[in-house]
């Protein structure tokens, strides 16, 4: 036992020693977590500009924009009505927000102002989601002027000053916004379910595999050079060696996971201790899922390049079939298909604690299936395993 | 008269219908250097590994200090060191990590790997290279490395497979004088070479392969005699006349 762990120690030795090898499977992982955090990492709240005209330019029109410029995520941008007519006219922008001269005028006389939006077309989902806010900024600009109206007129010739009012009226209104009467509260159940949270599961098994596949060509190159022979003329057994590949495998298809997920977690907070932790023994089960296969196709390819090709196909189909990059439609063809794919098994699993705030303990049928692998795996290339054509 | 090390008793192999070794029979005594010599594609390097345990014969029966290389393969393995033809190194690690770790394979604890390895390295001359990494030495270090891994465990026999090949005369006289020295240690070797002064030089007795059977076996100097003066031909002269002068390959 103490020769496979020596077998492991000295393979994980050569990978570090391997620049370039090391230097693509660790960089990678690296590299496609930052294009992930490059799509998906500043989307996760709405940004937008709202163009807006103020022909107004009295005192309640910079109170509007004023509370506008406090909204997070969205910018103010003002336009003279010819810019907005023209920026309107050749559809660079959809939507614009237009303060009425009369706006002022009109609040501070007790009428009714109006705000207007013109818009092109339905003016998309970016217009839309502006016009929401300006609306509710409106209305809270509304209800203050309805408030402050309401209690000076029921206190009026009761000798109390405009300018106590007023101090009263603003106090009664800051308090109603720090505890309003209806409160609204996100509860986010496990994680977000976001960009990250759907790709994460299948980039991470997408690497395992690769890795293993790197793995399964090392040992093939190893026979080739012949150190695989000589150390079968030492007291080392083809089980010890086994082990001792199989454990240097895993381990280097953990590193890289190890990498993704900590990364995911660090930036995204994708994840809590808990399911970091349960991610972590999916992403160690499939490792050995992995290994296994890697053994396969280290015993039955003749040449370095014969197992990297067959690990490429046999990679890139697991993970297409894998679902890795779409959802599979449960009655479709493609489903019955993608089951016979291992990375469905681990991507159900991560979706299970990352997306769905699930336990291990709910998914050990994925798990299950995947040692089951595993084993089968480990055996299969144990069965087929030769030193050289005709060896032990 | 000493004990016979190794006992090889009618080695058969073949690779589908090609008979690669065809009933070899041949054995060693203890301390004895024992030289193997053919021309390319004669079987010598798949008797050596059928010997080492590597290979599996079709039939026939070896034993190798007592033990029996099909019943007793992990005590035949125990007590064998062998320097393969091609070079065996990982030529990503250092001369001493190399010698370190498969002393480890062989058994040994780490700090007995170390001082063995040490020992060896010096022996090679290579002790102030011990900690470059293979891949930048010589040709002629690296095959004295490859032979300094097979002392790794201090192994009762050695299959040396080529161990000259392809290396200047300074490495090789080193190499000679490394087998010399084991020899006075009562080291029992098996050597295959294709340089024929090497094998009249350091072996006691010679067979020559061809074919997959040993056509001729003795003395270097009984051998010469048979053709000639032992004075004035060669061994070379002699594998010659017995192998014949078409070529191999
Ligand atoms: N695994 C194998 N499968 C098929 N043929 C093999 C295999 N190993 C060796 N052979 C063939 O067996 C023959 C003997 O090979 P071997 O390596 O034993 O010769 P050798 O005497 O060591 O030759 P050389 O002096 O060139 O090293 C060669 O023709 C070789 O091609
Ligand atoms: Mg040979």
């Amino acid at each position: 036992m103490k020769r496979a762990f020596f077998i492991a120690f000295n393979e994980v030795k050569l990978y570090l020693q391997d620049r370039g090898d090391l230097a693509f499977s660790l960089l990678l992982p690296i590299i496609t977590f930052a294009l992930l955090y490059g799509a998906f990492g500043g989307q996760t709240m709405f940004e937008g500009t709202a163009y807006i005209v103020d022909e107004d330019k009295g005192t309640y029109s910079s109170v509007l924009l004023e509370q506008l410029g406090e909204v997070e995520g969205l910018e103010v941008e003002l336009l003279t009505p010819s810019e907005a007519e023209t920026k309107l006219e050749r559809s660079d922008i959809l939507l614009v927000l237009y303060i009425p001269e009369d706006f002022t005028e009109a609040l501070v006389s007790g009428d009714k102002a109006e705000l207007v939006f013109r818009q092109r077309g339905n003016g998309e989902q970016w217009g839309q989601v502006v016009s929401s806010i300006v609306r509710g900024v409106a209305e809270e600009i509304n209800q203050e002027f309805q408030v402050r109206g309401q209690v000076s007129e029921s206190l009026q010739g009761k000798g109390i000053s405009q300018d106590q009012i007023e101090v009263a009226v603003q106090e009664f209104l800051a308090q109603e916004r720090e505890t309003p009467v209806v409160g609204v509260r996100e509860e986010v159940l496990g994680g977000s379910p976001d960009f990250v949270n759907q790709f994460l599961p299948g980039i991470v098994t997408m690497y395992v595999l690769f890795a293993i596949a790197m793995a399964a060509r090392v040992i093939v190159e190893e026979r080739r050079k012949g150190t695989l022979e000589r150390l079968l003329t030492t007291r080392l057994s083809v089980g010890q060696l086994f082990i001792g590949k199989f454990f240097a495998s895993v381990s280097r298809g953990f590193v890289q996971t190890l990498i993704l997920l900590g990364l995911s977690y660090a930036v995204f907070q994708i994840f809590t201790p808990l399911s970091f932790l349960s991610s972590l023994v999916i992403a160690l089960i499939f490792a050995g899922t992995a290994s296994g296969i890697g053994l396969i196709i280290a015993s039955i390819a003749r040449s370095e390049d014969g197992a990297a090709w067959i690990a490429v196909v046999f990679s890139v189909t697991s993970f297409m079939l894998g679902g890795t990059f779409f959802e599979i439609a449960r009655d479709s063809a493609f489903y019955t298909l993608s089951r016979l794919s291992i990375n469905v098994y681990a991507n159900d699993a991560f979706n299970v604690i990352i997306n769905e705030g699930g336990s291990l303990g709910d998914v050990g049928p994925q798990l299950g299936i995947l040692a089951g692998v595993m084993v089968v795996g480990l055996l299969i290339s144990r069965l087929i395993f030769r030193v050289m054509p005709g060896g032990k | 008269m000493a004990e016979e090390f190794l006992v090889v008793k009618d080695l058969h192999k073949s690779f589908r219908d090609f008979k690669v070794v065809n009933g070899v029979s041949f054995s060693i005594k203890k301390g004895e250097i024992f030289g193997l010599l053919g021309p390319n594609g004669a079987g010598k390097t798949t008797t050596i590994r059928m010997l080492s345990t590597v290979l599996e014969a079709d039939s026939g029966d070896v034993t190798i200090g007592g033990y029996s290389i099909r019943q007793d393969a992990a005590a035949v393995r125990s007590i064998i060191g062998v320097c393969p033809q091609e070079l065996a190194l990982y030529e990503d690690l250092s001369a001493l990590d190399n010698m370190v770790f498969f002393g480890r394979m062989v058994g040994l604890r780490g700090s007995e790997a170390r001082a063995q390895a040490m020992t060896n390295l010096e022996m090679m001359g290579l002790e102030d290279r011990a900690k470059g990494k293979v891949a930048k030495y010589s040709g002629g270090m690296k095959r004295r490395i490859n032979l300094a891994i097979a002392l790794m465990g201090k192994p009762q026999l050695l299959f040396l497979d080529e161990p000259t090949v392809g290396i200047d005369p300074q490495s090789r006289n080193n190499i000679y004088e490394t087998i010399e020295g084991l020899r006075n240690k009562g080291m029992t070797v098996l050597y295959t070479t294709h340089y024929m002064e090497e094998a009249d030089r350091l072996c006691e007795r010679v067979a020559i392969m061809d074919g997959g059977q040993i056509i001729k076996m003795d003395t270097p100097y009984k051998l010469k005699g048979e053709i000639g003066s032992p004075e004035q031909v060669t061994l070379e002269d002699v594998f010659l006349k017995f192998t014949g002068r078409s070529l191999r390959d």
